[in-house]
């Protein structure tokens, strides 16, 4: 079966219905030319998306302003800031599909101090640096600590967990990236590895144990974190053999040769 | 409802600066397209579909008024100026800011049609359908005209060697 370019470019772009998408995954695995070629429009682009990432992050002009004051962001009842719902217009029917673009509609330093005061971190860490997230092109990416733990840390090597942060599970998501869950405290996240970084496309505050409500066990982490899991997760979540061979490769999906 | 929609125009001006960036690099022109959409989008506010997507009305706008506007008053030949392109670096490194300059270099070269679905599915993010609702284009036009102009921008940046970021 031959795939033209378009049909690569648009599996790289995450437009292919899952059926077409399969096909491409297997033409990529019997043809190391095809799946160089999909790895070609991923680079490009990642490439033309960082070049201009920065924009978001710089000062919007008061003459642009439709009227004083900036955008609230929305954080629903159960404090959880669902940072892809951030993103501008109320009613969005479709949402993105690559998790480093959930950021696109926000300054994410604007959202940073939502989070902030959301999570309760405002006034445990008036230091910048001292705080788990930084924003960096227009994405939240994790830092410090961490980014550490989840450069590091082995889901089944956890003793006592480095910096108080204990990680989930980590799996391929279906952009080609690896993505770890977290809980820090009992806000609990989402990162997934982009280069250098791990972009952290959700975060979310655990619910109290309610009354009659039964959880699994160690099933602490947020819904909104366990959706955010289901909708980007290709196959199963990583055993240890695998989450160590992971970490060997950088967290660097499969496919990603850069 | 205008205020609310003020508010969600509001929250899309980062947005919109970075794809007029990736239309021009001049930030003065950039903005201009951005100001001049933003007043004619209020001025239109009852053509604003409340349920639709806000954010591929707005890109319409932006479009629109680059190709009526801004775009004559700006010269092909000064689309790319190095010094201000250099001037939204933040605290990435020397190659980093190379690979940028090199990509919003090439852009520059592209041809307005390439450029703006550039600046719409790779710099923005937007999914196929919405790209070219924007453009007011058909899908199979979108997905063959974004083919040919990524491959255009890979060929004008190939004589350079990849840098990760």
């Amino acid at each position: 079966m031959s795939l033209s370019d378009e049909i690569l470019m648009a599996y790289a772009d995450g437009e292919l219905d899952p059926e077409r998408a399969a096909a491409v995954e297997q033409a990529m695995l019997a043809d190391p030319g095809v799946a160089q070629a999909v790895q070609r429009h991923r680079a490009l682009r990642a490439d033309v998306f960082a070049a201009f990432s920065g924009v978001l992050d710089e000062p919007v002009p008061p003459r642009l302003q439709p009227r004083p004051g900036a955008a609230a962001a929305v954080t629903d009842p159960h404090n959880v800031v669902r940072l892809d719902a951030l993103r501008a217009a109320r009613a969005r029917p479709a949402a993105p599909r690559h998790a480093w673009q959930h950021w696109g509609g926000l300054a994410a330093s604007l959202a940073l101090g939502v989070l902030a005061g959301a999570l309760g971190w405002r006034g445990m860490h008036a230091d910048g640096d001292a705080a788990p997230f930084a924003s960096r092109g227009g994405a939240l990416v994790a830092q410090g600590a961490l980014a550490d733990a989840l450069s590091r840390q082995l889901a089944d090597v956890q003793g006592q967990p480095a910096g108080g942060v204990k990680l989930g599970v980590s799996f391929q998501a279906k952009d080609g990236s690896v993505c770890r869950s977290f809980l820090l405290g009992r806000t609990g996240g989402l990162a997934c590895r982009y280069g250098e970084h791990w972009q952290v496309p959700v975060v979310a505050e655990g619910e109290k144990a309610q009354d009659g409500a039964y959880r699994q066990a160690g099933s602490e982490m947020p819904a909104a974190v366990l959706e955010a899991i289901d909708e980007r997760i290709a196959g199963a979540t990583f055993d240890a053999g695998a989450e160590r061979a992971a970490r060997d490769r950088g967290w660097q999906g499969r496919d990603a040769g850069r | 409802m205008s205020v609310s929609l003020e508010h969600d125009i509001a929250a899309l001006l980062p947005r919109l600066r970075r794809f007029a960036r990736s239309l021009t690099f001049h930030r003065e022109d950039a903005d201009d397209v951005v100001q001049i959409a933003v007043e004619r989008a209020l001025a239109r506010s009852e053509q604003w579909e409340a349920g639709t997507r806000l954010d591929s009305w707005m890109f319409r706008i932006v479009k629109n008024a680059w190709i009526d506007e801004v775009r004559s008053r700006v010269r092909r030949d000064q689309l790319f100026v190095p010094e201000e392109a250099g001037e939204h670096v933040g605290d990435d490194h020397a190659g980093a800011q190379q690979q940028r300059m090199a990509i919003e270099k090439a852009m520059s070269l592209l041809s307005e049609d390439h450029r703006m679905v550039i600046g719409l599915v790779l710099v923005d993010g937007l999914p196929y359908k919405e790209a070219a609702e924007v453009l007011e284009i058909p899908m199979g036009t979108l997905t063959s005209r974004l083919a040919r102009a990524r491959e255009a921008l890979q060929e004008l940046l190939s004589d350079r060697p990849r840098k990760k970021g």
